[in-house]
């Protein structure tokens, strides 16, 4: 069964989108629109919404970007956990995943909020592990410069096994809390993690109880060769991948490769590759909208955009001539930058072509058309063993996500390939996934005599 | 108007309030006992519910304390903020006030956790600052050593400095979400902290905007010097822990005193002790519940209990005979067991004494007896200017703040010491405390011609 989740992202997935007629028009720090939303994507059956998350108001210094805002830039939101936590009061199913950082956080502080997301919620958390790859972050935690990533990614296994360390500290029976003989927990049933590595000591144990599926559901993104092999070990779930159904096919195969000497079974990891999507109720009507959101996007506002992206100053250049040739490796350089320039280079295309197409996707695949042609490409890339799901980018809210609920799952649903009701009550179950029993505690097999 | 909180501990303030038949049963992480407890609160007019809080699991070296629990073990709970963003969802006017360290946490995602979670409450957050007196803590963050105490709270200041600076970031007016012009913040209304000091260098702007309440309220306790200075510098109120009127009124003043220099007006401070409150229809059945309550502990438990206390262990010493002389260490000791030595060498009480003592609070003073006695001791106090309030807990969970609602708060509302409706929807307008004044964006006053 294919997995879907989306975010609920206010001001719709496209740089134009909370300037167009149908997105909701007031959109800052609105609790109750992000509810809304939430609901919408818990009717349409999704595994999870997913909440994209950084620390630090970016883009300061490029004031035409910063003043028209761009999806991924967040220059305020609300802290995800919290808000996770609070949304969990209003929906039922629904997996609730966000990001946070193994750069800045301290493994007992995130293992505690998320153990607490997931209790909270009965079992539907989930924790997108990244490294930050945005530098200027480091100076919001008293570093002048950013952390390489080798240094980051050795900082995240380490981290990565400190949080499920501490996840396995009380066994599911610790405690009786008898009344009658005033026996609260039983003092044998606590695990010490006591561990003691390059860059955390942490002695534990966590004082939250295991989280009700073992561990919250561990998503990753980051495509890098120490980001594939990260995920392969650890991940229950894999984020980007590529903007082509060849070049998912190849993260795919790589990674469920990967995992075979981590003695995991490949059905365990699901592969999410981010598209975004454009519908409508006629292929015409799905083209319109598009165009529309596109209009909305200044050439002068694209080309900062752009730059941006790639780090690189392309006002310098003619629009209309061809990409620059860009290499050169930088701090905090992102696979959406190689994507972007792998698929300029890939298609000769021009400054304002490579704007064009990166606007409406941030880099990732776009599916244009009617629920039936969007569920042809969705079953290719599925069946085509390019994906396990989709991380649906929607244009504009509320009208790009009820659009999808309305017209395209339906369709997925009659093709049997999405669910038409939840299962069980975890996210671990809903996405497929099993729960992982605690190390310390489980129970040994007994010899037959 | 008194401010009264109150502490949702599940476990009740008694130590054998867990094991009493009318507490709540199961005890253990449950998010509908506290969803319980804040509205019958909010059926109460009172300003706030509290949750005490600490990182770390406690008193593993002393396997029958830690078996048998106490109100601050906490041994398995919630993530504080994380779960009053739940609860905050199933009420409309009670605040929430949760514990974070300014030892163990980094100020920006301290203050963006608080910030959001006023956001998703409207406004009802209060923060308070611990430097965390339990040493151990320290070793679930790569710390060998707990630090001292004046450096905690140098550190505290520091962080309450940051903290307050990026709460402050934005100007009120800083979105416009111009759909039209494709303006959706005004660069020029963000204030960048840039703050370097001796612990943190945090560049700023926070990634969340003002919050309803402008600044979440800021709690603190402690009673040692540095704790009170901490508290006149940069506290909305403060949890005493003042074991007679007398020391309620010297340390009233002593506060209130310091705050002059920091240019606050004493009424921007609350002072709320904690009070254990035993009430009932009659004084009789106030007493009833208690004596029932001291029978539930084995006196080799309330031993136990007081030695952990007083940080010496007293069970080499005979019951009857009186306390032994005790070094007071600098780190690790808390008010709360100063305060016990001290009043065991001016009563001359013995140990078996001491230790029924302490099991009937574990916040120090204690007002028993039916609802006019307590209101009497309370409005004594009062009065007598010993505090601006109470923060107050219950021998057994839920049925003592049953009591409290039902049977004490409307004598407090009859003798017009206590509202009967709330004033407004912030914990700042609850409590009289004014919305603070954002410094980089406040309107400059004209000069009259």
């Amino acid at each position: 069964m294919m997995n879907l989740l989306t975010m609920p992202n206010l001001t719709g997935g496209h740089l134009g989108g909370w300037r167009h007629k149908d997105n909701w028009s007031d959109i800052i720090m609105n609790f109750d629109r992000i509810v809304e939303l939430t609901r919408i994507a818990e009717r349409g059956k999704f595994d999870a919404i997913f909440l994209a998350d950084g620390n630090a108001v970016r883009e300061m210094d490029k004031t035409e970007l910063f003043a028209a805002n761009w999806p991924s830039a967040r220059p305020v939101g609300f802290e995800p956990v919290t808000l996770l936590t609070a949304l969990s009061q209003h929906t039922k199913h629904i997996g609730l995943a966000a990001t946070a950082t193994t750069t800045y956080e301290e493994p007992y502080l995130l293992a505690r909020k998320f153990a607490s997301l997931d209790h909270l919620s009965k079992g539907r958390a989930g924790w997108n592990v990244v490294t930050t790859s945005n530098a200027g972050d480091s100076q919001n935690f008293g570093l002048e410069q950013h952390v390489a990533r080798d240094i980051r990614y050795e900082r995240a296994r380490e981290f990565v096994e400190v949080a499920k360390g501490l996840w396995d500290s009380w066994a599911d029976d610790a405690f009786p809390v008898d009344k009658a003989s005033g026996r609260f927990l039983e003092p044998s049933r606590v695990h010490t993690l006591n561990h003691e590595g390059t860059h955390f000591k942490v002695k534990g144990p966590l004082n939250i109880t295991r989280p009700p599926q073992g561990y919250p559901v561990m998503f990753m993104a980051g495509q890098s060769q120490p980001g594939r092999e990260l995920a392969a070990q650890y991940a229950d779930a894999l984020f980007g991948a590529g903007d082509t159904k060849e070049s998912c096919q190849e993260v795919y195969a790589d990674i469920k490769r990967r995992m075979a000497k981590y003695g995991r079974d490949p059905d365990h990891l699901r592969i999410i590759p981010g598209v975004s999507f454009f519908v409508g109720r006629t292929s015409a009507e799905a083209q319109e909208h598009y165009e529309e959101l596109q209009s909305l996007i200044s050439p002068s506002l694209g080309v900062h955009y752009l730059s941006k992206i790639v780090f690189k100053d392309l006002s310098g250049y003619p629009i209309d001539g061809p990409m620059p040739e860009i290499d050169e490796e930088v701090v905090g350089g992102t696979s959406l930058r190689s994507y972007i320039l792998d698929f300029a280079k890939r298609d000769k295309l021009t400054i304002r072509q490579t704007y064009e197409r990166t606007v409406p996707s941030i880099g990732h695949a776009v599916f244009k058309g009617t629920a039936t042609e969007v569920a042809d490409q969705m079953e290719d890339w599925y069946r085509g063993k390019a994906c396990d799901g989709f991380m649906v980018s929607v244009p504009t809210v509320p009208r790009g996500l009820s659009d999808f609920v309305d017209l395209v799952v339906p369709e997925l649903q009659r093709r049997g390939l999405f669910r038409k009701d939840y299962g069980g009550p975890t996210l671990r179950e809903t996405m497929g996934l099993p729960i992982p029993e605690n190390p310390v505690f489980s129970v040994p097999a007994i010899a037959a005599e | 108007m008194m401010n009264i909180g109150v502490n949702v501990g599940a476990l009740g303030g008694h130590l054998a309030g867990w094991r009493h038949r009318d507490s709540w049963h199961p005890t253990l992480m449950r998010l509908d006992n506290v969803i319980l407890a804040a509205t019958l609160a909010e059926r109460g007019k009172l300003d706030m519910i509290f949750l005490a809080d600490g990182n770390g699991v406690r008193q593993m070296d002393k396997p029958d304390l830690f078996a048998a629990n106490s109100p601050s073990n906490r041994p398995a709970v919630f993530e504080p903020v994380t779960l009053f963003a739940a609860v905050s969802q199933h009420t409309s006017h009670v605040g929430f006030v949760a514990t974070a360290t300014t030892t163990y946490e980094e100020p920006f995602t301290l203050a963006r956790k608080f910030a959001s979670l006023d956001h998703i409450s409207g406004g009802r957050c209060g923060w308070n600052l611990v430097t965390t007196s339990y040493p151990e803590d320290a070793r679930n963050f790569s710390k060998e050593e707990h630090l001292p105490r004046e450096q905690r709270y140098e550190r505290a200041r520091e962080f309450a400095d940051v903290v307050r600076g990026l709460w402050d970031s934005w100007a009120e007016d800083a979105f416009p979400q111009d759909q039209a012009s494709g303006r959706y913040l005004e660069p020029s209304l963000v204030h960048a902290q840039n703050h370097k000091g001796k612990y943190f260098s945090v560049r700023g702007p926070l990634n969340c905007p003002r919050t309803p309440q402008g600044r979440p309220v800021i709690f603190s306790a402690g009673q040692s010097t540095h704790g009170i200075e901490t508290s006149a510098y940069c506290a909305d109120a403060v949890f005493a822990s003042v074991p007679t009127k007398a020391d309620g009124m010297a340390y009233f003043a002593d506060v209130k005193g310091r705050m002059a220099k920091y240019g606050r007006s004493p009424d921007e401070l609350k002072i709320m002790p904690g009070l254990s409150i035993c009430v009932a229809a009659t004084a009789t059945e106030a007493d009833e519940l208690f004596d029932e309550l001291q029978d539930l502990i084995p006196i080799e438990l309330g031993v136990a209990y007081l030695s952990k206390l007083l940080d010496t262990n007293l069970s080499a010493y005979p019951l009857d005979g009186p306390l032994p002389e005790i070094e007071g260490a600098d780190v690790g000791t808390t008010a709360a067991g100063r305060q016990m030595a001290d009043q065991a060498k001016r009563d001359g009480a013995t140990i078996r004494q001491m230790s029924r003592k302490i099991l009937a609070s574990t916040t120090g003073t204690m007002f028993k007896g039916s609802p006019r006695q307590v209101a009497d001791e309370m409005e004594d106090w009062y009065r007598s200017q010993a505090c601006d309030g109470f923060m107050i807990s219950n021998p057994v969970m839920p049925r003592g703040l049953q009591a409290v609602v039902d049977l004490l708060i409307p004598e407090l509302q009859r003798r017009g010491l206590f509202r009967t409706e709330y004033p407004g929807r912030t914990l700042r307008e609850t409590m009289g405390l004014k919305t603070p004044v954002n410094p980089y964006f406040a309107v400059p006053t004209l000069a009259a011609e």
